[in-house]
């Protein structure tokens, strides 16, 4: 089960050391989180709504600052980076967010664009305002999601899925090494939800990217990633390749909250 | 793929109705060029002006307020015609909407004449309305009252109507499958959806009501305008600041009162909503609706318990009543005598007819075309400035505590002071003339127009921003890719509706000499010459329907 500890610095794609995080108001989001992620693995990352996984994904590209801990993803340290590293950092991080983040009255086209900002010097708006060769790049990427159809609809005028696939077209842009998705899947229909996790499988696979990506779903957390970690409190309480789990295994993260976890926590933690 | 066909899916089609927005963006740019070589403007020119006013401002200090007690009394008065004008607009906009709206109206011929009658009123700006019942009424607070209550079903009676469609229609069906009659209906289902909404529009026009009643006394309709622009022409300018101090305080301290109240009413999650930021009082109050509610069922009284909600309600509907019995107690108005007068209204109504359109047709042309000129100019110069106010007021944008304070700050200090008095004040400063009207219209629609934007920039989804940041994109990129294209519809919309609030007011500005047709029409009055006063409310009524029509038109291409 012990994924992380062999694997040489240049393969690890992202490497967490005690990584803590209390908001303002008092709550603790992560508590002591170490991970590490080799190069091109496939990682789900499941737990309780509130036990801190998308804080946890937030804090890899920077959108949320640690409050204790080190956080270092391409060999660039995130927890020390600010300004223009920072965004020269998470041009290279691919985000794909729950509820889309796309612009609704812009196009699919130009939301694909934004990608492309991180490589732009200044402000751009409309379709028109980015050069012909990254617009010809994006066009290939929604071809990629099979969406070039619609690249100049409206992106409020498609499906769910359809936007997901548009957000995963607009990271395609910034063709990233590292890809994170929080709760992808989790505003979509059965359906749309395992034609985008496919999409992001088969690209991450064809581009070797590293993935990391939370799930509410067992199932598909099991069929479809190479490693599950399950947050609880805060805390990793499950962390193995998904080859050795079963079903019952993970249910267990899912256990109601307040009495610790008995089984092999304690390997886990000391591994990770 | 053929190269050709690569090439033109890289750029975005062309649709009508972006070249109708276009053909609009350009007609709108040309307006404004047009109207600012009509009226002479120079950069230059706006800056002496300023300095004019600053100079008039410095002689105002210090307010003079020996004559307090005449001013507080003025201020009475104009609150109270603000009061019942307010609930003659109520009483007189709600069966109107019941027969607009169109889950409640009993027949579409009745909804067709209430949705007119509704438009017509909002035509015809209040200061002519109290010009036209003075002569009718003779001079005091009572045919301000009257001017107001009719100008302003114009907003009440739409916003009511609006309410009433909202209801969602599932508890109605619910309500008719058992068997309920039409009146029970509307009763149980639709108007306890409506009422948080309509409460809310009743104090929002009260609020703008005691803007307008300020300066109906310049006209003769009663309240405390008529005392500023009398110390004005007697030069005895500290008095004059007196009186604007009082204004200012009184109209401040309304809006406060009114935005928390109406926030409080519609439900909105930042005033209510339990976070650490709120004080105790907000925290007492949802701990104690919590306890009513889990009261176990035995114990539970049959009538509702007097949650936050209910209390809040109650006893801004109870306020609201006792200000007005205060009011009718109270106010100057000797109903004895003015009652049998009201019959005149309908003569001076008669006497406008049939329009006399020639008699002083050139200067009337000339007044037309200047007030239009005049709004587009302070339209498109008060954007110019709100635009960056707006920026800086919005906390989702200026992050700096501090600076988005100060700005809001600022803007409120504007808005406290009613267009006309600024007017009245910038005309002393520069003179007689378009020039200053509308330099006063400028100011109050970059305040105005700020705080619009400032709202719309703070309603922009964060979810996209997060997502724009999150590949990499700087501060500047974020807020053109993410914030502008989601602001743009509520700017245009904005635009369109500010637009129109300035051709009305552009209307009256030359009833205290700030140019436009607005002179000739209260001239017209004095001398008796209804036909023609008759013809000028007309061309108005035009004006305001074509721009109606217009906003309608890019409304319909945003959407």
């Amino acid at each position: 089960m012990q994924v992380v500890n062999t694997v040489a610095d240049s393969d690890v794609a992202v490497k967490v050391t005690s990584l803590s995080k209390r908001f303002p108001n008092g709550t603790l989001a992560l508590d002591n989180v170490s991970l590490e992620v080799p190069r091109g693995q496939v990682l789900a990352l499941i737990g309780l709504s509130g036990s801190g996984k998308s804080t946890l994904l937030r804090t890899l590209n920077g959108l949320h600052a640690p409050t204790g801990g080190k956080v270092v993803v391409q060999g660039t340290d995130v927890s020390t980076a600010n300004g223009k590293s920072l965004r020269k950092l998470r041009h290279h991080i691919g985000f794909v967010f729950q509820q889309f983040g796309l612009v609704g009255r812009a196009t699919c086209m130009e939301n694909v664009l934004v990608g492309s900002l991180g490589s732009l010097r200044g402000p751009r708006l409309g379709v028109r305002s980015y050069p012909v060769a990254l617009r010809r790049k994006a066009l290939e990427q929604l071809e990629r999601v099979g969406l070039s159809e619609q690249a100049f609809q409206r992106a409020d005028t498609l499906s769910g899925g359809q936007m997901q696939r548009v957000a995963i077209a607009r990271s395609l842009m910034q063709e990233p090494s590292v890809l994170l998705a929080d709760e992808p899947v989790a505003s979509l229909d059965p359906e749309s939800a395992n034609q985008v996790l496919d999409l992001i499988l088969r690209i991450a696979r064809e581009d070797g990217m590293t993935v990391i990506c939370t799930l509410h779903q067992v199932e598909l957390a099991l069929g479809w990633s190479d490693r599950i970690v399950g947050l609880r409190a805060g805390q990793v309480v499950l962390d193995q390749m998904n080859a050795q789990l079963s079903q019952e295994q993970v249910m267990e993260v899912y256990r109601a909250t307040g009495t610790p976890m008995q089984f092999d926590t304690e390997s886990v933690l000391q591994s990770a | 793929m053929s190269p050709s066909a690569t090439k033109e899916r890289l750029s975005p089609p062309i649709t009508a109705t972006q070249v109708q927005l276009f053909i609009f963006t350009v007609a709108c740019l040309a307006a404004f060029v047009w109207s600012w070589i009509f009226l002479g403007m120079s950069f230059s020119g706006i800056t002496s002006s300023f300095g004019d006013v600053s100079r008039l401002v410095k002689r105002m200090v210090p307010p003079d307020f020996s004559n307090i007690s005449n001013v507080v009394d003025a201020t009475i008065e104009t609150v109270w015609m603000a009061v019942m004008g307010t609930a003659g607009a109520i009483v007189l906009s709600f069966p109107l909407a019941l027969g607009a709206a169109r889950n409640t109206s009993p027949h579409p011929t009745i909804r067709y004449i209430c949705r007119t009658v509704i438009s017509l009123t909002r035509a015809v700006p209040d200061l002519v309305l109290g010009a036209v019942f003075v002569s009718a009424l003779s001079i005091g607070p009572l045919p301000g009252v009257l001017a107001l209550a009719i100008h302003s079903i114009g907003m009440v009676g739409k916003l009511f109507a609006d309410a009433i469609e909202q209801a969602a229609e599932a508890p109605r069906e619910a309500t008719i499958s058992v068997g309920a009659t039409r009146r029970q209906t509307t009763r149980a289902s639709i108007l306890p959806q409506a009422m948080p909404s309509m409460i809310a529009t009743a104090l929002f026009r009260l609020e703008i009501n005691i803007r307008a009643s300020t300066v109906l006394g310049l006209v003769g309709a009663g309240g405390i305008g008529v005392l500023i622009q009398t110390s004005l022409r007697s030069l005895d300018y500290e008095s004059a600041l007196g009186a604007v101090a009082v204004i200012f305080v009184v109209v401040t301290a309304v809006e406060l009162l009114s935005v928390r109240i109406r926030s409080a009413i519609l439900g909105d999650a930042a005033a209510l909503a339990p976070s650490s930021r709120h004080g105790w009082f907000s925290q007492r109050i949802i701990a104690r609706d919590t306890r009513v509610n889990r009261k176990s069922f035995e114990t539970r009284a049959l009538s509702p318990p007097w949650t936050w909600d209910r209390m809040f309600s109650t006893a801004t509907i109870s306020g609201f009543l006792l200000a007005l019995a205060v009011a009718v107690l109270t106010i100057d108005i000797d109903w004895a005598r003015t009652v049998p007068l009201m019959p005149q209204i309908i003569t001076v109504f008669g006497d406008l007819f049939p329009p006399d359109f020639t008699t002083v047709r050139s200067e009337m042309v000339t007044g037309i075309v200047e007030s239009v000129v005049i709004a587009v100019i302070a339209t498109g110069l008060g954007l110019l400035i709100a635009v960056p106010l707006s920026l800086l007021a919005a906390r989702n944008i200026m992050t700096k505590r501090i600076l988005s304070t100060v700005t809001r700050l600022v803007m409120l200090a504007f808005r406290g002071i009613p267009e006309l008095i600024i007017a009245v004040i910038f005309v002393s400063a520069m003179g007689l003339g378009p020039v200053p009207g509308t330099l006063a219209l400028t100011v109050v629609t970059a305040s105005f127009s700020a705080k619009l934007f400032a709202e719309a920039l703070e309603e922009v989804d964060a979810a996209p921003r997060e997502a724009v940041l999150a590949v990499g994109a700087g501060k500047i990129q974020e807020f053109f890719a993410s914030v502008v294209p989601q602001f743009m519809p509520a700017f245009t919309g904005h635009f369109l509706y500010i637009l129109d609030v300035n051709l009305r007011s552009s209307t009256v500005l030359g009833i205290v000499g700030g140019g436009g047709i607005g002179f000739l029409l209260l001239n017209s009055m004095r001398v008796l010459e209804f036909q023609t006063t008759g013809a000028i409310v007309m061309a108005i009524f035009g004006i305001v329907l074509a721009i109606e029509l217009i906003g309608n038109w890019v409304r319909q291409l945003l959407r």
